[in-house]
């Protein structure tokens, strides 16, 4: 009986779209606006936390979670649909990565398994597609662009043309994969975007619009979170403070969250929450 | 005579008195009085006892590891015998020597080689020497290999099942009987024959051995005949190796041809001869 | 064996069965990546396969990372893909032995056939005559050998010891690791 309508739900329209992954897609444009920005030194995650009623305990819902200590996740969308992603992000960078390589994903590889997860629910038997699109923010070691550079320039020396190539294809770290912050847009379809500065959900189109104008190149963590909280700004509708908006850091390793101390070459998460007194601080020096 | 002829063949820890008159009694009575110096473990089955605590085939992870693992060759050809054998001793996988001498001289004219037991060889062989010398006072000639042989298949007959191990050839060359060529193990088998190969190298030996051996050969072809053998099965067996030791029996007695580092001779063989081409020289 | 900005890794060239020398031309050292050294003793069909599979796992890994394994995640891979065979494991010891692109250090661990790795500072040892190779190592080895007195160091230390091993020897392969350059040599050894 199962296997009889066990067939996936998301078909090509006769215009050849899938209109189920439009319609996720619509769901995740309803949805509160999410925001990401990258750094030189860091990412930092912003989003609006929305309650319909007062009574609502605001300080117990969360929805900027921490998936490996190095990367975080922020979302635009369904709720319990984002919660089920969480899960499974944190399930698969243990089961496809920690537990073969004892060191975390690296983000573009959780990016990638993330983004499978969600691209199977739209090919698979008796399933829907995820309603959510997500911005995923994460630290990679390795060598990071701007050192990069530099070794490149000192070993090139003067000529100028192997200078362009060295650094275009990517150097010694090859390919995509280097050091350093990298932020990720996925959507319904499974499809996934590296962004410099983005937003998702609701008012996505006008916060990116401001971002454009806001961005700048080698910007600072502290002028970033000052960023997101200014585009924020512009599409909140209620109140803003420490209860009302959610941040999350891509920064410095947070030794003082590892819990012990005077361990040889352990660092702490570099991905963490502002707690609402940080923000509140952030909001005041608006 | 007799009186001393008994000095000598009882041993000096033996308390038991024997005299000997018969030489056809010798092997049967010399064997039992040894037999009965050796202290023995105290316990019912005393060969069981021994497979179990030196047997490294039956049991790899016996307590005692007796060293073991040989090539060694002879065969007659028309000038003579040509006995040539390797040097290793094993205990395991422990190469414990490489530099054994497992061609034992029990006189001037015979030769013994050793395999299995590398204890039990050179004691019973150096007993068959003496045994010989005995032989020799007492009948005023010398022990025909035939013999000689024989007491030593005696000697091991009687102690049959105790965990002696030992596969030795005798050659000698008598004017009686020629160059005569004797095979001995623990199991008291004893043969004659042309050629013989003893040892966990002896199939490759063999395969060189047989290929090219003619009865007509020449003395320098004969000791190289040997001598390759050796080194076949140096190359091929794991449990041989080390130097060649190469000896050639003649009715006069015998001439030591050297113990040769099987290194040299290897590379030169495989360098100036072509043979060995399955070793490679050259990195890819 | 350890030396200074530089490692290395070397084995015999025997393939036996027992006492029998099948082939003298068996490495046992495998390449993956620039400068990743795996050497595998125990079960040749073992050794074989393991040395696949992880070649296998290896351009999967380069293939979706974009960029080489380090020696460290390497280790690690070999640990968990071991100890996936827990009740029925590869008969296989492995070394791994390479220098991790990032920082230029040289890096060494072996294991057991199940995963455990065991990290050293100086030397990890292997196979048959690995008792053997315990004693030269630790009186030949010492801290900061350039490539070439590590080359000789590691030389002696396998050749000495695998002729003390009936079941070892035949010829060795030596690999000379440093960071941008990997230099690999035949060493004549004795044929018996």
């Amino acid at each position: 009986m199962a296997d009889r309508y066990s067939f996936s739900l998301t078909t090509f329209s006769p215009s050849g779209k899938l209109v189920q992954i439009e319609y996720a897609l619509n769901a995740v444009n309803q949805g509160v606006t999410s925001l990401g920005i990258k750094a030189a030194n860091g990412i930092v995650l912003a989003t609006e936390k929305k309650s319909s009623t007062s009574l609502i305990d605001a300080s117990s819902s969360s929805k900027i979670s921490l998936i490996t200590p190095n990367i975080g996740m922020v979302y635009a969308g369904m709720g319990p649909d984002y919660r089920v992603l969480v899960d499974k992000a944190r399930k698969v960078s243990h089961t496809g990565y920690k537990r073969v390589y004892n060191e975390y994903p690296p983000t573009r590889i959780l990016v990638q398994d993330v983004a499978r997860v969600m691209q199977e629910a739209t090919q698979s038997g008796g399933v829907r597609p995820y309603g959510v699109s997500l911005l995923i923010a994460g630290w990679d070691d390795g060598v990071l662009p701007e050192q990069e550079r530099k070794e490149a320039e000192a070993e090139m020396g003067d000529d100028d043309e192997a200078k362009e190539k060295q650094v275009k294809s990517g150097g010694k770290t090859g390919g995509i994969l280097k050091g350093g912050p990298s932020l990720y847009q996925v959507d319904p379809s499974g499809s996934y975007f590296p962004w410099k500065a983005t937003a998702i959900g609701k008012s996505a189109t006008s916060a990116k619009t401001f971002l454009e104008k806001r961005y700048t190149e080698g910007l600072e963590l502290e002028d970033a979170v000052h960023i997101a909280l200014l585009t924020l700004k512009e599409t909140i509708e209620g109140e803003m403070n420490g209860d009302t908006v959610e941040i999350g850091i891509v920064g410095p390793p947070a030794d003082h969250l590892l819990g012990y101390e005077g361990v040889e070459g352990a660092r702490g998460p570099r991905f963490r929450k502002l707690s609402p007194q940080e923000i509140e601080d952030y909001l005041t020096n608006l | 005579m007799d009186a001393l002829v008994a000095q000598y063949s009882q041993p000096s820890h033996s308390a038991q008195d024997t005299t000997l008159d018969d030489s056809l009694a010798l092997s049967s009575k010399i064997a039992p009085p040894l037999s009965l110096n050796f202290e023995l473990p105290p316990i019912d089955s005393h060969s069981a006892w021994l497979r179990a605590m030196t047997d490294d085939h039956s049991n790899p992870q016996c307590p005692i590891k007796i060293a073991h693992g040989t090539t060694t060759l002879a065969f007659r050809f028309k000038g003579g015998i040509i006995v040539a054998t390797d040097s290793r001793a094993t205990a395991g996988n422990w190469i414990a020597s490489q530099t054994v001498k497992k061609v034992i001289e029990i006189n001037s004219c015979l030769l013994g080689t050793m395999a299995g037991g590398a204890a039990d060889c050179q004691y019973w062989l150096a007993y068959l020497g003496m045994m010989c010398r005995l032989h020799e006072l007492r009948h005023k000639r010398r022990i025909s290999v035939a013999a000689a042989s024989k007491i030593l298949a005696n000697l091991v007959y009687s102690y049959k099942g105790m965990g002696l191990s030992m596969g030795t050839m005798c050659a000698g060359v008598t004017p009686t009987e020629g160059p005569a060529l004797y095979y001995v193990d623990n199991d008291g088998t004893r043969l004659a024959g042309n050629m013989f190969c003893v040892g966990s190298g002896q199939t490759f030996a063999y395969g060189v051995l047989d290929a090219e051996y003619k009865y007509e050969m020449e003395e320098d072809e004969a000791l190289e005949l040997g001598k390759r053998s050796i080194l076949a099965a140096t190359h091929r067996d794991a449990f041989s190796g080390g130097f060649i030791n190469l000896y050639h029996v003649k009715e006069e007695g015998w001439v030591k041809h050297g113990f040769m580092d099987t290194n040299p001779i290897f590379w030169k063989t495989k360098l100036e001869k072509g043979e060995f081409s399955n070793v490679t020289s050259k990195l890819e | 064996m350890v030396g200074k900005d530089c490692v290395a890794i070397a084995c015999d060239l025997r393939l036996g069965l027992q006492a029998l020398t099948v082939s003298n031309n068996f490495p046992k050292i495998f390449s993956y990546g620039s400068q990743v050294h795996l050497g595998l003793t125990g079960l040749a069909t073992d050794v074989s396969s393991v040395s696949e599979l992880f070649r296998y796992k290896v351009n999967m890994y380069r293939l979706r990372e974009e960029r080489d394994i380090s020696p460290q995640t390497f280790a690690n891979l070999v640990s968990s893909s071991l100890y996936e065979r827990r009740f029925g494991p590869w008969f296989v010891s492995p070394v791994v032995a390479g220098i991790n692109q990032t920082d230029g250090k040289p890096f060494i661990c072996g294991f057991d056939s199940i995963g455990c790795i065991d990290f050293a500072k100086d030397f990890i040892v292997s196979g048959t005559a690995s008792d053997q190779l315990f004693g030269t190592c630790e009186g030949l080895w010492e801290p900061n050998l350039g490539p070439e007195d590590l080359f000789e160091t590691i030389s002696q230390a396998l050749l000495n010891a695998v002729d003390r091993d009936a079941l070892s020897g035949w010829g060795a392969h030596v690999y000379i690791i440093e960071k941008d350059k990997v230099t690999k040599r035949l060493l004549k050894g004795r044929q018996d």
